[in-house]
């Protein structure tokens, strides 16, 4: 039993609750289910529906794409399985800057502090690891509970595109926030006081 | 329209619309051209030019075709450019850098000139300079190595005119005219190269 539970189990970040691991063809239903969960893609932007096939063809591409996006599946340690996925997309490796994101697929495990353990491992890979200069995230303005991550993690507001995109019968704005790697690796300094 | 006829000791080299990439006082770093396949096949296989660049298998011109042919990549992990001589009008050389490392932030930088008739005349200086200039204002790396068997002073005479310094050297590292060779390596970092170019 344990090990069919570790062989599935390839952390690549390790975590409190949670670790980051590679993307698994095998968990392709779940991305399925949460890709289409109106609860989960609501401010995810997916806006059309995704059948099974069409994630595995995602998959397939996953694999060539590696140059322009980077994407983990967030394992919960204790209940042993995967509840979301989470990353860099839209990487410029010559700007040295990408755009994270984070989706946790399981709605019960909302407001448990995930995202923001999520977020912050990836902070601390993008910077310490693929040697980025800057990090930003963009958050649909109706969409609290992620702008909350986000200053948790310590991005910072830095612009607002006005009614930018369309949810749910309505134009609503898009907020960008970024962190800066001297202003992460400052606060790194600050807490090993 | 004035009588342009087709050199006949250079019949590889008609009228060639060169495209500037990077632009220099003797010469300009262009994007490579499919019409001077044949003179590229010619810098390969020419004894001279091809001794220290180690190509010791004898190309052809549909070798050189596949190779012009890459991958559309958004970010590549290897540039090349041609170097063109204003003045007479032609491609004379090529270099570039191979190995990008993004990540890790440094690229391999390599040179040649396919014309022995331009070879020392400070032509290797200009497009070097031009190179780094690119690789650390441009493409915003932090450092670029570069190698040279020992024997090739040319090369490296012209990394250490540049400011690269020897970080080592290879013991035995190619084989040429039936010995074994050592090869030095240079490397030049983002932060020296800007306090060279700001205390001269």
């Amino acid at each position: 039993m344990e090990d069919k539970e570790t062989k599935k189990v390839m952390p690549f970040i390790e975590g409190e609750i949670i670790d980051l691991g590679p993307i698994n063809l095998e968990h392709v239903n779940l991305y399925t289910k949460w890709g289409n969960d109106p609860d989960v893609r609501r401010y995810a932007r997916n806006t059309f529906p995704w059948n099974l096939e069409e994630v595995k063809k995602w998959f397939e591409q996953q694999k060539e794409s590696g140059k322009r996006d980077v994407t983990f599946e967030i394992w919960h340690k204790k209940d042993k399985k995967p509840i979301g996925t989470a990353g860099f997309d839209s990487i410029n490796w010559l700007d040295r800057n990408a755009n994270i994101f984070t989706s946790i697929g399981e709605p019960e495990y909302w407001g448990q502090g995930i995202g923001p353990e999520a977020a912050k491992l990836l902070v601390d890979y993008g910077f310490e690891e693929l040697n980025f200069h800057k990090i930003h995230a963009c958050i649909n303005a109706p969409n609290k509970r992620s702008l909350r991550t986000a200053e948790k993690v310590g991005l910072k507001f830095e612009a607002t595109l006005k009614e930018q995109v369309y949810i749910e019968g309505e134009y609503v704005d898009e907020v960008k926030l970024a962190i800066f790697k001297k202003d992460w690796f400052n606060s790194q300094k600050n807490l090993r006081k | 329209m004035g009588q342009e006829e087709k050199s006949e000791e250079n019949p590889e080299t008609e009228e060639i619309e060169p495209f500037p990439f990077i632009k220099g006082k003797n010469i300009d770093l262009c994007v490579r051209n499919s019409k001077l396949l044949k003179q590229y096949v010619r810098w390969k296989n020419h004894p001279r030019v091809r001794k220290y660049a180690r190509n010791v298998v004898p190309r052809t011109l549909e070798d050189q075709k596949q190779r012009f042919e890459s991958k559309v990549e958004e970010f590549k992990d290897h540039i090349s450019l041609d170097i063109w001589h204003k003045k007479d009008k032609k491609a004379i050389g090529n270099l570039g850098l191979g190995h990008i490392d993004w990540i890790n932030g440094w690229a391999n930088a390599f040179l040649f000139i396919g014309e022995p008739e331009y070879w020392n005349k400070n032509i290797a200086t200009e497009a070097t300079e031009l190179l780094i200039e690119y690789a650390f204002n441009e493409l915003n790396l932090n450092k670029l190595q570069g190698g040279a068997a020992v024997e090739n002073i040319g090369s490296w005479t012209v990394a250490e005119k540049m400011g690269f310094k020897l970080e080592g050297i290879r013991k035995h590292t190619m084989y040429i005219d039936g010995k074994y060779v050592d090869v030095k390596t240079h490397s030049l970092l983002k932060e020296d190269w800007l306090k060279r170019k700001n205390s001269m």
